[in-house]
């Protein structure tokens, strides 16, 4: 099929809205960084400027939903533009998600900064995170090369994240148990933990939703879960 | 897009009503339609679309040997309706033009009153016994076409004194009056301005509750409001046949794409 529409003006408004979409991955994607280093580092400095950047990611969802529902009116957008137009709806929508979990775990930090640390769990806390981060890293890149075969990939790699996040409630249950004073911040982390496993949850979803605009269908075979209650 | 869920099922129930094998149209040397096969629902509307001179109004001229009528133009291959093959020897072209009503792109009204016009071919057709048979057949097929209420109090206005809307609505009061099968439509609504062009849209709607109806259009976007089924020809090929939903979403073929988003084909 030929890339360019006939009316020139049509190929710059969907380009314009994909290149806003990379913008907010990319600010996302920081967001997942800093949040989590803020957290190791015990740095509430940084994790201020993840909450206040907060309102950029906000922003730009606004702008991407406004900017969609003009072409769906003016261009009447059918077939694969459509499907564009749809799926980056909800990206948008998702990684707005994420933007919001990265800044709860911020928030969180700036608690956490005043009790006693806990050892030991931050840094499984990172690795999650940081392997969230690289598979919003792949789903952006799956988005902007209509690659179906890497966004499949990244809905596998979700598994490995609830595997993550199962250790960790079992670790933060030992801490607890072991001594009550570590109650309150366990609390804490293990809502991160959550968090966390979370925006794994919405890098899926986006993953997804690449795999139907390039394919025009959803995924169909369930996705492998590992989030099991009884853990 | 009037109502997706009842429009899923018919496509599903709706048995085949025009059935057309290895169709080919030649004019002299051209070959203008290249090898169609396809087959049409009853009581439901299917659209045609494609780039000018893709053979798509060519092979609805088919359905009622319009094509007949010009002299250089020979048809191939088998079209039945209702298993029939209308190129029969046996069919006469007059009775399946009767059966096989068809609306043009500009309305064409005869030169006489709005009564006549419609009255005109159930009377050659014998269809009415006395004047009150044909009074309540010329009421039926106006109300039919929607345009009963407007113009009640003149039937004996000439039918050229109605608004482009009007006329266009007329015509398809009077292509039903003879109580067709199918109804054919070139570009019914390419000289009509929105308003009117959404009343005979509605319209449309509402026939095919009676009527096979198949709609050339230049207008997807019409295409894609009025039909069930929709058929995507290109260079007298038909490239892609299907349910208008998927042929508006997810197209299967390349060019099929390419010409629904805007794209150069």
């Amino acid at each position: 099929m030929n890339d360019q529409h006939i009316v020139s003006a049509f190929d710059r408004d969907l380009e314009g809205i994909q290149a806003h979409v990379m913008k907010m991955g990319g600010l996302v994607e920081a967001a997942i960084g800093e949040a989590a280093n803020a957290m190791v580092a015990r740095d509430q400095e940084l994790a201020e400027q993840v909450r206040a950047a907060d309102k950029a990611i906000d922003a730009l969802e606004e702008l991407i939903n406004e900017r969609c529902a003009n072409l769906i009116a003016l261009r009447a957008p059918a077939a694969v533009d459509l499907r564009v137009v749809l799926s980056v709806m909800k990206i948008a929508g998702n990684l707005e998600r994420i933007g919001d979990y990265a800044k709860n775990m911020a928030k969180r930090t700036s608690v956490l900064v005043h009790m006693e640390q806990v050892e030991g769990a931050h840094a499984s806390l990172k690795r999650m995170a940081h392997e969230v981060q690289l598979m919003l890293k792949d789903v952006l890149d799956a988005f902007i090369q209509r690659d179906k075969d890497l966004a499949r990939d990244v809905l596998e790699r979700d598994e490995g994240v609830d595997q993550m996040y199962n250790a960790l409630f079992r670790e933060f249950l030992t801490f607890m148990m072991e001594d009550p004073r570590y109650i309150t911040p366990c609390m804490h982390l293990h809502f991160m933990a959550k968090n966390t496993e979370r925006m794994g949850d919405h890098v899926t979803a986006i993953a997804e939703q690449v795999v139907y605009l390039v394919t025009g269908a959803m995924p169909d075979e369930a996705r492998p879960k590992a989030t099991r209650l009884d853990a | 897009m009037y109502d997706t869920e009842k429009l899923g099922t018919d496509v599903n129930q709706t048995n085949t009503k025009i059935s057309a094998r290895n169709v080919q149209v030649y004019y002299g040397d051209t070959h203008a339609i290249k090898d169609v096969n396809v087959d049409i629902d009853a009581k439901s509307v299917t659209a045609f679309i494609g780039p000018s001179g893709c053979g798509k109004s060519t092979f609805l001229r088919c359905i009622n040997r319009m094509n007949d009528t010009i002299d250089v133009c020979r048809v191939k291959g088998d079209i039945t309706i209702d298993g029939e093959d209308i190129y029969d020897k046996r069919v006469d072209p007059v009775q399946l033009r009767a059966k096989v009503g068809m609306v043009f792109q500009k309305p064409n009204p005869f030169p006489k009153s709005i009564y006549d016009n419609i009255a005109y071919g159930p009377r050659i057709h014998g269809l009415a016994k006395n004047k009150a048979d044909l009074d309540e057949i010329v009421e039926k097929s106006l109300r039919r076409g929607a345009i009963w209420n407007e113009v009640k109090d003149r039937l004996h206005a000439p039918g050229t004194g109605l608004s482009g809307g009007q006329q266009q609505r007329l015509c398809i009061a009077r292509a039903v009056a003879t109580e067709p099968e199918v109804l054919l439509m070139d570009e019914p609504c390419s000289a009509l301005d929105p308003i009117a062009t959404a009343q005979v849209e509605e319209l449309i709607d509402e026939l095919r509750d009676q009527f096979s109806v198949v709609i050339v259009t230049h207008s997807m976007q019409q295409a894609a409001r009025v039909s069930q089924k929709t058929a995507f020809f290109h260079l007298g090929n038909l490239v892609e046949y299907g349910d208008t939903s998927q042929i508006f979403t997810t197209p299967k073929d390349e060019r099929t794409e390419s010409y629904i988003t805007g794209r150069i084909g």
